[in-house]
């Protein structure tokens, strides 16, 4: 970027007409455009669909020769099983509280560590960001009875901090969003911040912060996505059935022998309807995005 | 990053104090310290511990929950024959293959082309996102069903169209290609949305001037986008490495703990899950654990060196930049 | 045991059970916390009235349950009940090796022999009591709670006996015997039951179970003789062992083409071919039953069961411990003594269907249905648990069964040869029972 932005923009208008041929095959891209999109869409909604259609069914129409793809009945009667088996306002604040704190502490955490390191130099850098690539290498399945005790010998079982603090800041969006501000953040700006006397963390604010909305805005949900549909260690360190979260909640539901799955669909059905909200109104910090990038450039 | 640096000293030698220019310096360098503090005090806290007792643990026998017995290095050295062990390996190696080119490179078509500013674009990325909200457990009966060898839907089609049905669950190859199309299926949105996230931060003005030398969409895209992108491809590439290595949850979701017919779906991380959870072996399941962390080390470090190539990236990017402005 | 309840103070004198994690941990010196390290609770309830249990759903009845919770009958306590989904074990053993927060009642499923060689850390039933009602409940399942140290700390739930399920509609199809009373006396023998599977494949094009697995397991829950004794002797080495009659028998079903070929890791299309037809059998506990209500109601009244070849076998079943740092042991083994009394077992089948592992329970039961016909299924089963041998299932067991159901799968799924997976599965165990220290 640095060498990029003092290149003079090309003048608004053309030096040459754009010719005839480039606007027909516009018209021709598109409409091959949005076949392909179109097709990958299917594919991507399908099981989607299906998920929703199996919320409507019996366990029998779920697992019936040939597979039904078309809605059942069932659908009332499985949202009242979930509710009547899960406590599900509760668990549903608990899990928006725990994903919403992992997401605000990892996006400004994750976001601060990221510009240090993409745009500063200092002693140990290049050491510590192998070290912290290192982490993300680290097997994380065997950490639940070292973490567990660790928890323990905190007195935070239980407790919904034990969800949240361990990771507060993770290797994973420092490293993607020190990649973005690699390439949207130009050094001049940077450096023209510090001429006028800001330090770091006003530069942070200033600079860096609006220029990596759309990394944020991509971190911040799928941490939120993640947090939403941990399993496993909630399962563990939670032990009051007061204080669950929605996934270890639904997860109970599961019996030993014999498996309501309309309920099962249903219940993934409802913990997922959040999460698709979050995006929608997450991404549309894609779209500011999008303004901040042409004003920049 | 050397061309980044507002924190370095001018150049110019000036007979300034050395104390008041080290605590000039002390100033500028703390807040970067603090900065990047928060990860790494976490990891202190949070991380060391299980890391070291998951190192301690491979050198043990363990049960999970009785009384550890040293045994020296008997769970590496068992590691290195074990035939399981190294069909897993290639197993794992042969999906991260099937599965994360196709999964790239699609992505990045899926964010070019939503960021072409078509209609739609809204309804379309909510669509791509779906695949990684869906529930696992829906998602198993889902691809059970749809590659079911005698019931499924795309045996059905193949039946219909006059091709040959494909024992896809229980052919080493089928159960390959199908937790390949499973993860295709779930990380492409995924990877899209970061390549798009990327995208938006290039300045327009670049894709204007391509489109007014007469660049087509195809010219555009290997010549403006991909070379802008290449920090956010060297992350994607370096995730999916470690995500693709250590895969799990579908082949889990499709096969269960035992990793399908002949274990052509044991994955490494699925084997020390079953060994580490199911057998309750944790001495073995940290074995294997560091085994894979050195295989990954080894393999990001060729991707990295692959992708980011010698030298700077964002000096690539300029001359990158420069070649298509020509 | 009792004294193993009291709280251990890092820093302390080393307890006689486990110093390996805290030592570790102290010797790790990665541990400052351990300094405030007294504020965890071995038992999850702070309540000395209140007994914590974990379950999972659908394991006791809800309404017994909640009887229990105003107060445990004959005791002072109340009952906290819990349900744990999926991944039970991961979480109690974390419990346990954390040595925090363990329930003081816990639900354990048919793996307990999972837990033997840490039999230290569950109290014995036997020495606080239980033994009082042992004539009350099948005695083979009694037995298989027993440790082999001869401890007993698993106290029965519901049991499994097992029987051949098959499609009347099917083997009518076919030409072949269709009353529960004739399959039964044509199958009383593995070869004769094979047999008729090749009659059924020709008559009907239809198969008489999906697995080989299947096969191979059924007939080991049904044998006196499994993997190892009790004083840890591989008996499955010896020759013509019961392993390797069962292998035999599994290997037999496959090469006379009897077996569906669908392992059990595709729960999918098992489901279907079994609703389809194309699949007209299982062997099943009795638990399947309501399985198969629920998965495919629209073959109700096509099915019937037979006994199974040779005897009635076991799958299934599970147990109630109480954890060593049970807050009041007597009071939880009142509890568990009252819910699974006879009576209780028999409101615990009418509520969720758990089959009683006391035979008194089914003086009270009758089955009101039509999906076996004019057959009563808990009659067949109830008269299928007299007949269960009593077996020992070793921990041992557990870390090699896989070996053998994997190759039993390879023989079946990709043709490889028997005799070359039966080496393969025996080197495996070697293998895996030589590094956990079993075998030398």
């Amino acid at each position: 970027m640095s060498t990029m932005t003092p290149v003079p923009s090309r003048p608004a208008t053309p030096e040459r007409p754009i010719p005839k041929h480039y606007a027909a095959r516009g018209r021709i891209a598109t409409v091959v455009t949005h076949l392909c999109v179109i097709i990958g869409v299917l594919l991507s909604i399908f099981p989607f669909y299906w998920l929703v259609v199996m919320s409507t069914q019996t366990t029998a129409e779920i697992f019936g020769y040939p597979p039904k793809l078309t809605f059942g009945t069932s659908f009332v009667e499985n949202v009242q099983s979930v509710v009547t088996s899960v406590d599900l306002l509760g668990s549903l604040l608990n899990t928006i509280i725990v994903s919403t704190c992992c997401a605000v502490l990892v996006m400004f955490f994750d976001s601060l560590a990221a510009f240090a390191f993409a745009k500063f130099d200092f002693p140990g850098k290049k050491a510590l960001f192998i070290l912290l690539i290192a982490t993300m290498l680290v097997p994380g399945s065997l950490s639940l009875v070292p973490s567990f005790i660790l928890m323990s010998e905190l007195g935070w079982v239980g407790t919904l901090q034990a969800l949240i603090v361990p990771g507060a800041a993770n290797a994973f969006g420092i490293f993607l969003l020190r990649q973005m501000a690699a390439g949207s953040i130009p050094d001049e700006l940077v450096e023209s911040a510090r001429i006028d006397g800001a330090g770091f963390f006003t530069t942070y604010w200033r600079v860096a912060v609006p220029l990596l909305r759309g990394g944020l805005a991509f971190l911040g949900i799928f941490t939120f996505i993640t947090a939403w549909n941990d399993y496993v260690w909630p399962l563990i360190v939670l032990v009051d059935p007061e204080r669950q979260t929605l996934q270890t909640a639904l997860q109970n539901l599961n019996s030993l022998y014999l498996t309501d799955y309309g309920m099962v669909m249903a219940g993934a059905l409802i913990s997922v309807l959040p999460l698709i909200g979050v995006f929608i109104i997450g991404s549309r910090h894609f779209i500011a995005n999008i303004a901040a990038g042409a004003i920049k450039g | 990053m050397s061309t980044a640096a507002p924190a370095r000293p001018s150049p110019v030698r000036t007979a300034a104090d050395p104390s008041a220019k080290r605590k000039r310096k002390i100033r500028e360098i703390l807040p970067l310290y603090l900065a990047i503090s928060p990860f790494y005090l976490l990891f202190a806290v949070f991380g060391l511990f299980p890391i070291v007792f998951s190192i301690v643990l491979s050198f043990m026998d363990w049960d999970g929950m009785g009384e550890m017995t040293f045994v020296g290095l008997a769970q590496y050295q068992f590691l290195i024959t074990d035939g399981r062990f190294w069909n897993a390996v290639a197993n794992t190696f042969i999906i991260w293959f099937l599965s994360t080119i196709p999964m790239l490179f699609f992505a990045m078509v899926i964010a070019f082309l939503l960021h072409q500013n078509i209609r739609f674009t809204k309804f379309y990325r909510v669509a791509f996102f779906l695949p990684n909200v869906t529930s696992m457990v829906a998602m198993a009966i889902v691809f059970g069903s749809v590659f079911s060898d005698t019931f499924g839907l795309v045996n059905s089609a193949f039946t219909a169209l006059g091709l040959d049905t494909v024992p896809w669950l229980s052919s080493p190859w089928g159960i390959k290609v199908t937790i390949a199309v499973m993860v295709i299926w779930r990380f492409t949105g995924y990877n899209a949305i970061i390549y798009l996230a990327g995208l938006q931060s290039i300045p327009t003005d670049l894709y204007d001037a391509a489109k007014v030398d007469g660049a087509n969409l195809a010219q555009v895209f290997l010549r403006v986008t991909v070379p802008m992108m290449r920090p956010i491809i060297l992350f994607t590439v370096i995730t999916s490495t470690i995500g693709g290595l250590s895969l799990f949850t579908e082949p889990q979701v499709l096969l269960g703990d035992s990793g399908g017919a002949g274990e052509a779906g044991m994955t490494i991380v699925l084997y020390q899950y079953n060994q580490a959870f199911t057998q309750f072996d944790f001495g073995y399941g940290s074995a294997i654990a560091w085994a894979l962390f050195l295989i990954a080390a080894v393999f990001a470090i060729i991707n990295w060196r692959l992708v980011s190539g010698r030298g700077d990236d964002s000096r690539r990017r300029a001359a990158a930049t420069k070649e298509t402005r020509r | 045991m009792h004294a193993a309840r009291g709280r251990r103070h890092p820093g302390g004198s080393p307890p006689p059970i486990r110093p390996s994690r805290r030592s570790l941990m102290l010797g790790a010196g990665l541990l400052p916390l351990t300094l405030a390290g007294c504020g965890s609770d071995p038992t999850i309830s702070d309540d000395p009235d209140e007994l914590v249990m974990w379950y999972w759903d659908r394991s006791a009845s809800p309404e017994l349950l909640e009887q229990a919770t105003e107060q445990i009958p004959g005791t002072e306590k109340q009952l906290r009940a819990d349900t744990i989904g999926t991944n039970f074990d991961t979480k109690l053993r974390t419990s346990l090796a954390g040595d925090a927060y363990i329930p003081d009642i816990t639900y354990i499923n048919s793996n307990n022999a999972l837990y033997f060689t840490n039999e230290n850390l569950f109290l014995d039933l036997g020495e606080l009591g239980a033994d009082a009602v042992k004539d009350d409940y099948y005695e083979w399942k009694w037995n298989l709670g027993m440790t082999p140290s001869g401890r007993f700390c698993f106290f029965p739930l519901d049991i499994g006996p097992t029987g051949y399920f098959f499609r009347q509609d099917v083997f009518e199809e076919a030409g072949l015997p269709s009353t529960p009373e004739e399959v039964s006396s044509a199958i009383s023998t593995w070869e004769d039951w094979i047999a008729l599977g090749v009659e059924l494949k020709g008559g009907a094009d239809s198969f008489l179970i999906n697995d080989a697995q299947a096969v191979f397991e059924s007939f080991l829950n049904s044998s006196p003789e499994r993997y190892f004794d009790t004083d840890d002797n591989a008996l499955y080495l010896q020759p013509d062992s019961a392993v390797r009659q069962a292998w035999d028998t599994a290997v037999a079903a496959v090469e006379a083409g009897v077996t569906a070929r669908i392992p059990r890791d595709r729960a999918t299309d098992q489901n279907a071919a079994w609703s389809s037809g194309r699949t007209a059998g299982q062997i099943g506990a009795a638990w399947w039953t309501q399985v198969l209500e629920e998965t495919a109601p629209d073959t109700a009244g096509l099915w019937r069961l037979a006994s199974q070849p040779v005897r009635a076998g076991n799958s299934g079943g599970s147990f109630a411990a109480l954890p060593h740092t049970c807050k009041d042991p007597e009071a939880a083994l009142a509890f568990i003594m009252w819910i699974n009394s006879p009576e209780n077992q028999a409101a615990a089948y009418r509520d969720v269907q758990l089959f009683p592992s006391t035979p008194g329970s089914f003086e009270e039961l009758s089955y009101e249905g039509d999906f076996y016909g004019e057959q009563d299924p808990l009659e067949f089963f109830s008269s299928a648990a007299e007949t269960v041998p009593e077996s020992f299932i070793s921990t041992y067991e557990t870390m090699i069964g896989g070996s053998f159901s994997l190759e039993i799968t390879n023989v079946e799924t990709s043709g490889k040869d028997p005799e070359a997976a039966w080496d393969d599965a025996i080197a495996q165990s070697e293998r895996v029972l030589i590094k956990r220290g079993v075998l030398s």
